[in-house]
């Protein structure tokens, strides 16, 4: 089922508790609910991405026009994924980026703060958000999956390697 | 005092010339259902762009020649750049049942890519059962999501026409709900496609 890339994997608590032995790397949610939205659906993509995501919300989607859901937290391990990308990235016409230290951990903030990265240990969180008040509320609420970082309490360091690379995969 | 004058003139031409070759705006990485563009009304990735001489009436011809894609039937969607918000130029699919489907909206000459146009493929099929809905974006597998497919299909064609590309990463991954209620989003990967003179 994992190798379908876009799964829905898991939709309850315990399925969700499940998930962090079989991504290979820590998991990060906002709990059952966030700023009032519900934890709607959890998704897997393992192909040309890889990462675990927690849909928070529901939209109502038509004929030939998707909808964005209120809030969605991707889970993508750092060797993939990671702050490092955005480096070399050109100043003529992209994205405005703000960098900040969120508990204790760098992080990003793109698209009006719509979009919020950061590194944590061997992951690297992704936020969607409609608002960034409301992207960081759900950065305030983060945990680990399995119970080993609480919400509000700092995050992992990034585990780098000696040249400051992400560790391998 | 004259050869200062002429400088002077020779400055304000070239300051007022600027504008015509601003630069290229990805700020925005998505399309819109609606203006103005906010988070809570993207519909899809960006996830090509034409470049060189990549005017939205030649990706759109372009397009037809190399992937035959002479469709125009779609919804309408928009495209935010330069602090505004405006509707697409064009669109282009393969058909009228599944298929593949791009969106496109031009922008102004850049001075190191040329002139460019932005763009949203991606591959969708038409869903009548269990209920039916119509046009739904695929959900991941092993290909990728329908945005992936229609990215790739567009770059498998115009790099076996003989046009060069290149990949960058925009990151823009977030998820859209489809609607036979699955999601479906980009990787993050976004393709350039150099477009020849009038006459390829």
């Amino acid at each position: 089922m994992l190798a379908l890339g876009l799964v829905l994997v898991a939709s309850t608590s315990a399925g969700v508790g499940q998930l962090g032995s079989v991504a290979g790397y820590p998991l990060f949610n906002a709990g059952d609910r966030v700023d009032g939205v519900p934890l709607a659906t959890v998704l897997r993509r393992e192909d040309s991405a890889e990462f675990v995501s927690f849909v928070y919300g529901d939209c109502v989607a038509r004929d030939d026009v998707g909808c964005a859901p209120p809030a969605e937290i991707q889970v993508w391990p750092a060797c993939h994924r990671n702050l490092g990308l955005y480096d070399h990235a050109t100043d003529r016409g992209a994205p405005v980026v703000e960098r900040l230290f969120l508990r204790g951990v760098p992080a990003l903030l793109f698209d009006d703060g719509t979009r919020l990265e950061l590194e944590t240990g061997r992951s690297t969180v992704v936020v969607f958000a409609g608002t960034r008040g409301r992207a960081l509320r759900i950065a305030a609420a983060l945990r680990a999956i399995d119970g080993s970082v609480l919400p509000s309490r700092p995050l992992p360091e990034p585990l780098r390697m000696e040249g400051g690379d992400p560790v391998e995969c | 005092m004259r050869r200062l004058s002429v400088l002077l003139a020779a400055l304000l031409v070239s300051l007022a010339g600027t504008p015509a070759l601003a630069h290229f705006d990805e700020a925005d990485r998505y399309t819109h259902g609606a203006c103005p563009a906010s988070a809570t009304n993207r519909v899809d990735p960006v996830n090509v762009v034409f470049t060189s001489w990549g005017t939205w009436g030649r990706a759109e011809s372009q397009v037809e020649s190399h992937a035959g894609w002479t469709a125009a039937s779609g919804s309408a969607q928009s495209f935010a750049e330069h602090g505004g918000c405006g509707p697409m130029h064009t669109q282009s699919a393969s058909g009228h049942g599944s298929r593949f489907h791009v969106r496109v909206r031009g922008q102004h000459p850049d001075a190191a890519l040329g002139w460019t146009a932005f763009a949203a493929a991606h591959h969708e099929d038409l869903v009548l059962l269990p209920l039916p809905c119509g046009h739904a974006v695929d959900a991941n597998g092993s290909a990728g999501s329908g945005f992936d497919q229609g990215r790739d299909e567009l770059e498998r064609r115009f790099t076996s026409a003989g046009h060069s590309s290149y990949r960058v990463w925009w990151g823009n991954t977030q998820s859209f709900k489809q609607c036979d209620g699955d999601y479906a989003g980009s990787d993050g990967w976004t393709v350039f496609i150099e477009l020849h003179r009038v006459g390829h």
